[in-house]
């Protein structure tokens, strides 16, 4: 099932080494203009993924298209038109940080455009990058890495776990970057085992277990969909809590009423609403815990998202 | 071929280029000084029966004529240290160190095919080498014209000298580029390499020093480089055959090889 708008398209995207089943029948659109999260623990099959569309690794069966082309024939054309942060990015270390952005600039064959403004918001200052890059810290690098992901302006940014190293404030200013870039219409699929950060900046995410895609959600939509743990209090004696809809696992200490509420919280509210109500807690659903909870199940099950699904 | 990685390669080289162009222009210079200065003592020891003709020479080399000199100069271990260090360790380290290092990832995640990406460092490396070669043969007709003895060496015969030069270092480097695209780590690319350059150098040598293993020259590509028969215009065209076809066949392999591989991420 094709999409127009997908700038990511794979259809039964499949990759063993051997008997080792790193990607298993993995079916995801990516539109365009969003932040696509790929979320996973180490060894999931995310950066399999990644490679496989960058043409680094050859499908064992399945297809992939980016950017509308076709990932196996056309991997020089796709790669002109995006960015890549590789994971753990390796840089060439007799370089000075300077030298390696103008090298990998015209190796790219595009006006780094970008740079100046990715330069000042990373807070490089010009002495530092006239620095060599082996006298760098992780954190150093990985900047490096984020300017030469970005610094062409590309299409689509794939980049594989961005914030590695960055100090909460430069996660900051990439969060920053990130927005900036969605709102002029790039696409960037971030693939990352870090759940606040992905609830934070991504718009969808697809969730990958032993090489299956799981589950592919709005993050919003996940987050509703999460159980939250609320604490309500009454003056005089709490209400029949069977009567409160999506209320479960209710506990009653006093007059202090303790549940888990699944479902809409406008409904809850407008039921627990009443002027005898005093105090009322709802504790933010995190991903986290949706996310434990799909890992929490012990072995995979076949995609739960397929492609209509995952769009 | 790809101008700014091809420049690139050139610059990775830059410092050990030069050190090694100075050590072997030095090296060609004083290879015709030995000759003006040994080669009568050389000859009346061979003529005197004291010493077996063997032992006073080299591989396919002697001291005997100018151009055996020649010879002499491109088969010592010394010759093969220096051009050495780029037609194995630059060739077999540049692709397969990349890898190990992780830069081979960022380098490919820019719009190069993996073949323009082989073409590029191939020619840049073998470009080092013939380089290298040039100046190590400038340093000896320098060395030839200082010691007075150039009218013993036809220059008109010095290019085929180069090409035929080239090609057996060529043929190494190649086969060092082919063992590069095939491992994921510099080590096994450089010591399958070595070895390739060892096991030739053996049987040219032991071929030249015992007479019944004089049959192991033939298997040998350092053979196929005789200076001395080139310059006395006997070039034998099937050691141009030979050697083109040494030099070549590691460029079809890795051709063939490099975009078929599987890429997967940095150990």
């Amino acid at each position: 099932m094709e999409t127009t708008d997908a700038i990511i398209s794979t259809r039964g995207l499949t990759k063993h080494y051997g008997s080792v089943d790193a990607l298993t029948d993995l079916s995801v659109d990516v539109r365009h203009g969003e932040i696509f999260g790929f979320l996973g623990p180490n060894g999931a099959g995310k950066s399999t993924m990644i490679r496989t569309l960058l043409g680094f690794l050859h499908a064992t069966h399945g297809s992939a298209s980016v950017l509308g082309m076709d990932v196996a024939t056309e991997s020089v054309e796709i790669r002109r038109l995006t960015g890549y942060l590789p994971g753990g990015i390796a840089l060439y270390d007799s370089l000075t940080g300077e030298q390696v952005l103008d090298y990998l600039a015209r190796l790219q064959g595009r006006t780094p455009y970008r740079r100046a403004d990715l330069v000042e918001r990373l807070r490089m200052p010009q002495a530092d990058l006239r620095r060599r890059v082996r006298d760098y810290s992780r954190g150093m690098r990985q900047k490096i890495g984020v300017i030469q992901a970005l610094q062409h302006d590309p299409e689509l940014a794939i980049l594989d776990e961005p914030t590695e190293g960055l100090d909460p404030l430069m996660q900051q200013a990439f969060y920053g970057i990130l927005a900036d870039l969605r709102a002029e219409g790039r696409t960037i699929f971030f693939s990352s085992h870090v759940l606040s950060e992905v609830e934070r900046v991504c718009d969808r995410v697809g969730i990958i277990r032993q090489g299956r895609l799981m589950a592919v959600h709005e993050v919003r939509e996940l987050l509703a969909r999460r159980r939250r743990r609320v604490s309500i209090q009454w003056r005089g004696a709490a209400p029949d809590a069977s009567t409160i809809p999506g209320l479960a696992d209710v506990t009653v200490d006093g007059d202090r009423l303790f549940g888990t509420l699944h479902g809409e919280v406008s409904e809850f509210v407008r039921a627990v609403a009443s002027p005898s109500l005093e105090d009322l807690t709802i504790e933010p659903a995190s991903l986290e815990e949706a996310f434990l909870e799909y890992y929490a199940e012990e072995a995979p099950t076949p995609a739960v998202a397929g492609p209509s699904e995952a769009k | 071929m790809n101008g700014p990685l091809f420049g690139q390669t050139l610059a990775w080289q830059r410092l050990r280029w030069i050190i090694v162009s100075i050590a072997i222009f030095g090296w060609g210079i004083l290879i015709p000084v030995v000759y003006a200065a040994f080669s009568d003592v050389i000859r009346d020891l061979a003529n005197s029966g004291a010493f077996p003709e063997e032992l006073l020479s080299f591989g396919s080399g002697s001291l005997f004529t100018l151009p055996g000199a020649l010879t002499l100069g491109t088969q010592h271990p010394l010759v093969l240290a220096m051009l050495g260090i780029f037609a194995v360790g630059a060739t077999s380290t540049a692709i397969a160190g990349e890898r190990q290092r992780g830069t081979l990832e960022v380098l490919l995640s820019r719009p190069i095919s993996r073949t323009t990406v082989y073409a590029s460092i191939t020619a840049g490396l073998l470009l080092v080498v013939a380089c290298v070669l040039f100046t190590f043969l400038a340093g000896f007709v320098v060395g030839a014209a200082i010691q007075g003895v150039l009218n013993e060496l036809p220059i008109e015969h010095m290019p085929m000298v180069l090409l035929n030069g080239c090609l057996l270092w060529g043929a190494f480097s190649t086969f060092g580029l082919a063992a590069s695209v095939s491992f994921d780590r510099p080590g096994p690319a450089i010591g399958l390499t070595l070895a390739y350059l060892i096991v030739n150098y053996f049987f040219e040598i032991l071929g030249s020093l015992w007479q019944e293993a004089e049959w192991t020259q033939e298997f040998s590509l350092f053979h196929h480089f005789q200076p001395a028969e080139i310059l006395a215009g006997a070039l034998d065209p099937i050691d141009l055959v030979i050697l083109g076809a040494a030099f070549v066949l590691p460029i079809v392999y890795a051709l063939v090889v490099f975009p078929r591989r599987d890429l997967a991420a940095p150990a």
